[in-house]
């Protein structure tokens, strides 16, 4: 495969020479087995390099298209469709941009256009409607199931199609029984990790405005009360939809996110810190003291009191896996000089004496 | 040579064709694009599987008009197919397509311009960069200083600067390809502009302190 460079060669480079190197850039960009090899190695033969090439690292991987315009499905097929069409019928061969330039020689185009206009929005209409009557009229004898949690229970539920959910703390998930002959339809209000059974009825989570369409996959989907949203994409492929018309895909390993605001953006995940909940893993990375109360609120069901002056600018790290309460409170209390009381659900926190 | 990902899931769209992926994602560009030339359709489905998402977000850049990107990819395609049995060797499908799509853009976005309707096409505003960290970096507030910095420096460059860029960053395309993709007869030529955006990058920053 690649060659191996020289290693005398980078030994003088400065931060531009690795920002141009494609060897380098190689590495940040496709990452394999050859490459990744050959830095790790260096980078251990070079240690004063560290700084400028985790430098050049990040300055390559940070630089991104600022605007993303995602090819929807409609265009993709309907140009797919076009290109084939044009294959029998060569008098098809420029789309729409042509035509507007070219003074139309026969009025019946025209005609015909208007035609099939009517012909489409029939189409359409008959699209867009269709599966929510099917949907409605059927939901009226199937039975709606619901399952919620509260703070402090995780539970596992396994659907009639054989797809299982994980459901954390404090959140809620309702679906009819045995779903509808054209669609598998869940909607969740708060965290759920879903292992989605392949079939060819569409697996559709709605959450708050916001559907998730996937035919089998994994993934994460964490929802809170003050509108942000996140769908971490473990494995397969899923399609976000909101009622304003915003749409996006996501392929594994990449997270959609929805802040306060309401603005979407894609970013990376470390799986650990997203999903470690469904294997009981309780994970802190950089959280603030807030986010750690918060998550401890809803992993044990219990209530934190902060009593005294407590400064709360600190972050915390941490991994617990099937950790009881106070370990975890030992664990983190401890580095920040705090101390913890239990009285049943209810656990003050105060600086230790 | 590359292996791009696969950014349509086969199964969710009506083209049963799904093998196509499976079949030629080892193979080289070299075979698939004989295989096309020679009428293969699994292998014309593999390739606008695989690029017709990514052409429509790289000719994004050039101009916000969906309706007419989509014309794009479809009228390369076409002109394609008609010239299968004839096309010349393709080693870099990529690059290759890019080129075409870079070329048909710009071509219809002239023609918009002639046309009286024409409120596309910023000639300073193509090819926008976005720097964007991992999400834990950037909520310390001195990297979030620093990432404002740098975009902002990049976008003053010039809009082949920020083209080359991003085909060599976002795209991950090398020095022959960029060259290919641009149309410049040297590969050297897209050496030139990716050290030049570097200078003024640098120099834009120290500038502004």
């Amino acid at each position: 495969m690649a060659i191996y460079p020289l290693y005398m060669k980078y030994e003088d480079y400065n931060i531009d020479d690795f920002l141009m190197d494609d060897f380098f850039i190689h590495w940040v960009k496709n990452p394999n087995d050859n490459n990744r090899h050959f830095w790790e190695k260096w980078l251990e033969q070079h240690p004063e390099k560290r700084d400028i090439v985790m430098q050049a690292n990040l300055i390559i991987s940070s630089v991104h298209y600022k605007s993303k315009p995602l090819m929807n499905d409609r265009r993709y097929v309907e140009a797919f469709e076009n290109i084939l069409k044009a294959d029998n019928n060569s008098g098809l061969k420029k789309t729409k941009m042509e035509a507007e330039y070219q003074k139309p020689k026969f009025p019946w185009r025209g005609i015909a256009a208007c035609i099939l206009i009517l012909f489409c929005v029939g189409v359409c209409y008959k699209l867009i409607f269709s599966p929510n009557s099917i949907s409605e009229s059927s939901s009226h004898n199937v039975t709606m199931i619901k399952r919620a949690n509260p703070p402090g229970k995780k539970s596992i539920l396994t659907l009639s199609d054989g797809s299982k959910i994980f459901l954390n703390s404090g959140s809620e998930i309702s679906y009819t029984s045995g779903f509808n002959d054209s669609l598998r339809l869940v909607r969740l209000v708060g965290e759920a990790y879903f292992e989605v059974q392949k079939e060819n009825r569409p697996f559709v989570v709605e959450t708050g405005n916001t559907k998730i369409t996937v035919l089998g996959t994994s993934f994460n989907v964490n929802q809170k009360q003050n509108g942000t949203l996140k769908v971490a994409l473990v494995s397969g492929k899923v399609h976000i939809n909101d009622q304003e018309g915003n749409h996006m895909q996501l392929k594994p390993s990449e997270m959609m996110v929805r802040d306060e605001e309401g603005a979407y953006y894609k970013t990376g995940f470390d799986l650990l810190t997203i999903t470690g909940w469904k294997d009981q893993t309780l994970v802190f990375r950089e959280n603030s003291f807030v986010e750690v109360k918060e998550k401890i609120e809803n992993w044990y069901g219990v209530k934190l009191i902060l009593q005294g002056n407590i400064n709360t600018n600190i972050t915390y790290s941490g991994t617990y896996k099937e950790e009881s309460l106070e370990n975890v409170l030992k664990g983190m209390l401890y580095t920040s000089g705090l101390a913890y009381k239990i009285e049943g659900k209810n656990i003050t926190i105060k600086k230790a004496i | 040579m590359q292996n791009p990902l696969h950014t349509k899931d086969p199964s969710i769209f009506p083209l049963k064709h799904s093998e196509s992926i499976k079949q030629y994602e080892s193979r080289t560009d070299n075979d698939i694009w004989r295989a096309f030339n020679k009428g293969n359709e699994a292998a014309f489905n593999y390739i606008y599987r695989i690029y017709a998402p990514t052409l429509f977000q790289y000719g994004g850049q050039f101009s916000k008009d969906e309706g007419m990107l989509q014309d794009c990819i479809q009228n390369i395609f076409i002109d394609l197919r008609r010239k299968r049995g004839h096309l010349k060797e393709v080693n870099n499908i990529k690059a290759y397509l890019y080129k075409t799509m870079r070329r048909e853009v710009l071509r219809s976005i002239k023609r918009q311009k002639r046309s009286s309707f024409s409120s596309w096409a910023h000639d300073d505003k193509v090819f926008p960069i976005e720097i964007c960290h991992e999400t834990k970096l950037i909520q310390q507030e001195y990297e979030m200083e620093r990432k404002e910095k740098i975009e902002s420096a990049m976008n003053l460059l010039t809009p082949r600067q920020r083209q080359a860029i991003l085909l060599l960053y976002e795209e991950g395309m090398n020095f022959k390809e960029i060259s290919e993709v641009m149309e410049f007869s040297e590969v050297k030529s897209a050496r030139k502009i990716i050290y030049r955006a570097l200078a003024s990058l640098k120099l834009i920053i120290k500038n502004r302190g």
